[in-house]
């Protein structure tokens, strides 16, 4: 989509606006105008009449006939006129004009009418007068009733009504203009906190993180939100961004510190000659070195796989019946308990089921049972729990192990990281398998918690979304999801 | 030569410390951490001290930083898996002499093993001589006025260690401190017959004496002025 620019729709949206009321204002000018000019211009007509019908009634005739005279008559030059008495007889014409027989008979009733006369627009009155006869000493005045059409061009009226509404539109024009040009610069400065903030935030990369919202934006209570939305997610980014850093150097170092002990474990055979025994005990502790290689590379992309996975069904996520698949690991496991004399009790609920992968599922539980056997001594015993609250399964690992200490406790399901390093060596960890758990408690939308107290034991709590029960399929354990031991 | 190895993972311990006993015959203490590496650094006279960075409850920085800063002079290796310059300089500059990036080959570890202590011993060639003793640190072979003389290890080692200070007295205990590793209290009896031995192996062809014991005090390598190189 072709970006646009919110200043240009603002300004476009006003500037419309102020024109269709610019439009309005001129029309209702030009009506305004037209209607004051035209009462004053009745008033003119109607006074020129009045002075017309005086010149009738001052107009003396030694016959007493009605009559116009004419010699006192002042009125412009363009103006036409006609005067009639009673009887139809035309007493006089103005010299412009050829009568009142050209226009129409609707027009001959009282009031304003517009006409039109040699191609002029006028402006006519008919106007019924009475001249009063008086024949002097034979006494008794005799009324004649006169008819006065009295016309004047409206071209000039015409004229300052257009001059009144050209000059409302060029206001409103250049007021437009003024709005345009003054909203542009107006907008440009009031735009400018954001455009500082978005230098800030172009300024951001993954080496530098650091994001200084300028202090305008701060202050704006339009950007506030979205400065504190930029910041928590710069916060979000860095963080995850360092972890996925440090992951990938811990990784490395985990994994040079791998390859170190084989090549050191062939470089040693060759340092000096050796029996054939010699090189034979060197040569399993190759591959012993080997095999351990081949296991943290294996849950490196365990790791990577539980954290990228998606969870829908189409994934392979199922309903799993919690009690069926502890059944499962625990018979895994059950020659590996026996050799350390650790006994495994599992009390669970028949019908509880959980949404996970098949896979993930017997991962998670077999390192948590693994974890707990490799922690136990001797006739201790490993307890598994579990009970439903409201849409909450909740699964409890406990055991009677030499547990974590204090200081341990917090970093545990960091990558890599080994609570002791001598007791790890010797059950082989490789730092990862609690990570692994949580990530695929994490990634089904669950906790997992550890509470532990150095030489009681240790506890660990599965907190898991309760499944509806539709397609409950056992698990299956496949030699590849079972963590070496 | 007693070198002291402070590295976590007990695999690459095992190789190293069995490198540098079985190459260049050296007495290697092992420690699992920083803290129990301390305090053998700080507790015992060693030749080179080979530090792994990562390591449990004091890393290797910080046991460096103590010892450099307790005024420890024994050389350093450091064997690290991080790869960055930055920290590389970090480290010579904290008082580090080398280093070696994991995964690094074990040929090349007692090379620069052995570079260290002939430097931190003033010694800059591989070849040792005092009068008329010469005698080759990578070959670990001794002649004497040009013959060869065929030494058993611990006498060679004996010898080594008095070559790198000709003239100075070197105490019996301070031959066992660093020719054997912690066990060396164990060893003390046998120490007077490997250098009876050593003497007589090394005077056989020559008429002029070359190690000289003083009662109490120790052994000392006879140098002619002339001979001084």
């Amino acid at each position: 989509m072709k970006p646009y620019s919110i200043a240009r729709r603002l300004i476009t949206t006003v500037l419309m606006v102020e024109l269709v009321s610019a439009v309005c204002v001129t029309a209702m000018a030009w009506y305004y105008e037209q209607h004051s000019h035209f009462r004053s211009f009745d008033v003119l007509l109607r006074g020129r009449a009045d002075s017309l019908l005086g010149s009738v009634q001052d107009a003396e005739d030694p016959e007493d006939n009605v009559m116009l005279d004419k010699s006192d008559l002042n009125v412009p030059a363009e103006d036409i006129y006609e005067v009639w008495d009673e009887k139809g007889r035309l007493l006089g014409r103005s010299s412009n004009w050829i009568g009142s027989s050209q226009t129409a008979k609707a027009e001959r009733v009282d009031g304003y009418h517009n006409v039109n006369v040699n191609g002029k627009r006028y402006r006519s009155l008919l106007l019924h007068g009475l001249r009063i006869v008086d024949p002097g000493d034979r006494g008794g005045g005799v009324p004649h009733h006169v008819t006065i059409i009295y016309g004047s061009p409206t071209e000039r009226v015409w004229g300052s009504v257009a001059r009144a509404v050209k000059f409302y539109a060029a206001a409103s024009l250049l007021l437009l203009l003024v709005t345009g040009l003054v909203m542009a610069w107006l907008l440009h400065r009031g735009m400018a906190p954001l455009r500082a903030l978005a230098e800030a935030a172009s300024g951001v990369s993954v080496n530098a993180w650091r994001f200084n919202p300028p202090e305008e934006a701060c202050a704006t209570e339009e950007l506030a939100p979205l400065v504190g939305a930029l910041e928590s997610t710069l916060r979000r980014l860095e963080h995850s961004f360092f972890q996925q850093r440090r992951f990938v150097s811990d990784a490395g170092h985990e994994l040079k510190t791998a390859v170190a002990v084989v090549k050191s474990s062939v470089q040693l055979l060759g340092i000096k000659p050796r029996t054939a025994t010699e090189y034979q005990s060197g040569l399993d502790r190759v591959e012993a070195d080997c095999g351990r290689m081949e296991e943290i590379v294996a849950k490196m992309l365990t790791l990577a796989r539980v954290e990228s996975a998606d969870t829908t069904p189409e994934a392979g996520v199922r309903s799993i019946n919690i009690s069926e698949s502890w059944r499962l690991v625990a018979e895994q496991f059950s020659s590996m308990a026996e050799l350390r004399g650790v006994t495994v009790e599992l009390s669970l609920p028949k019908s509880l089921y959980v949404s996970l992968r098949t896979e993930d599922c017997s991962l998670l539980f077999s390192n948590l049972l693994l974890n707990a056997l490799q922690h136990n001594g001797r006739g201790t015993k490993v307890t598994v729990s579990a009970k439903a609250e409201d849409d909450i399964v909740e699964i409890l690992v406990e055991d009677e192990g030499d547990g974590i200490s204090a200081e341990a406790l917090p970093h545990i399901f960091e990558r890599f990281y080994r609570g002791d390093p001598s007791r790890n060596r010797n059950t082989g960890g490789t730092g990862l398998g609690l990570s692994i758990c949580k990530a695929i408690v994490d990634a089904a939308s669950g906790k997992i918690a550890i509470q532990s107290i150095l030489g009681v034991g240790t506890k660990v709590l599965l907190s898991l979304p309760a499944a509806r029960v539709q397609d409950s399929n056992p698990i299956e354990l496949t030699y590849e999801s079972l963590p070496r031991i | 030569m007693r070198v002291l190895l402070i590295e976590d993972e007990n695999r690459l311990a095992e190789n190293v410390a069995a490198a540098l006993r079985e190459g260049p015959g050296f007495a290697v203490d092992l420690a699992e951490d920083g803290q129990v590496g301390l305090y053998l650094a700080q507790d015992h006279c060693y030749d080179l001290i080979v530090l792994d960075l990562m390591l449990p409850k004091i890393d290797g920085v910080g046991v460096l930083r103590k010892l450099r800063a307790g005024g420890d002079h024994t050389p350093v290796l450091i064997l690290t898996a991080q790869g960055e310059k930055r920290s590389i300089i970090e480290l010579l500059n904290t008082g580090a002499d080398d280093y070696l990036s994991k995964p690094f080959d074990l040929g090349e570890l007692i090379a620069r093993a052995k570079a260290l202590i002939r430097r931190g011993k003033g010694a800059a060639h591989p070849t040792l001589s005092a009068s008329d003793i010469e005698i080759n640190t990578l070959e670990q072979t001794v002649s004497r006025a040009g013959q060869m003389i065929d030494l058993s290890p611990m006498e060679y080692r004996i010898l080594e260690y008095l070559m790198h200070r000709p003239r100075a007295v070197v105490s019996k205990r301070e031959l066992l401190e660093h020719l054997y590793d912690y066990n060396w209290e164990h060893h003390s009896n046998v120490i007077e017959a490997h250098v009876s031995n050593l003497r007589k192996k090394l005077d056989a062809s020559s008429d002029q004496p070359s190690i000289e014991t003083l009662r109490g005090r120790g052994y000392r390598l006879i140098v002619q002025r002339t001979g001084l190189t």
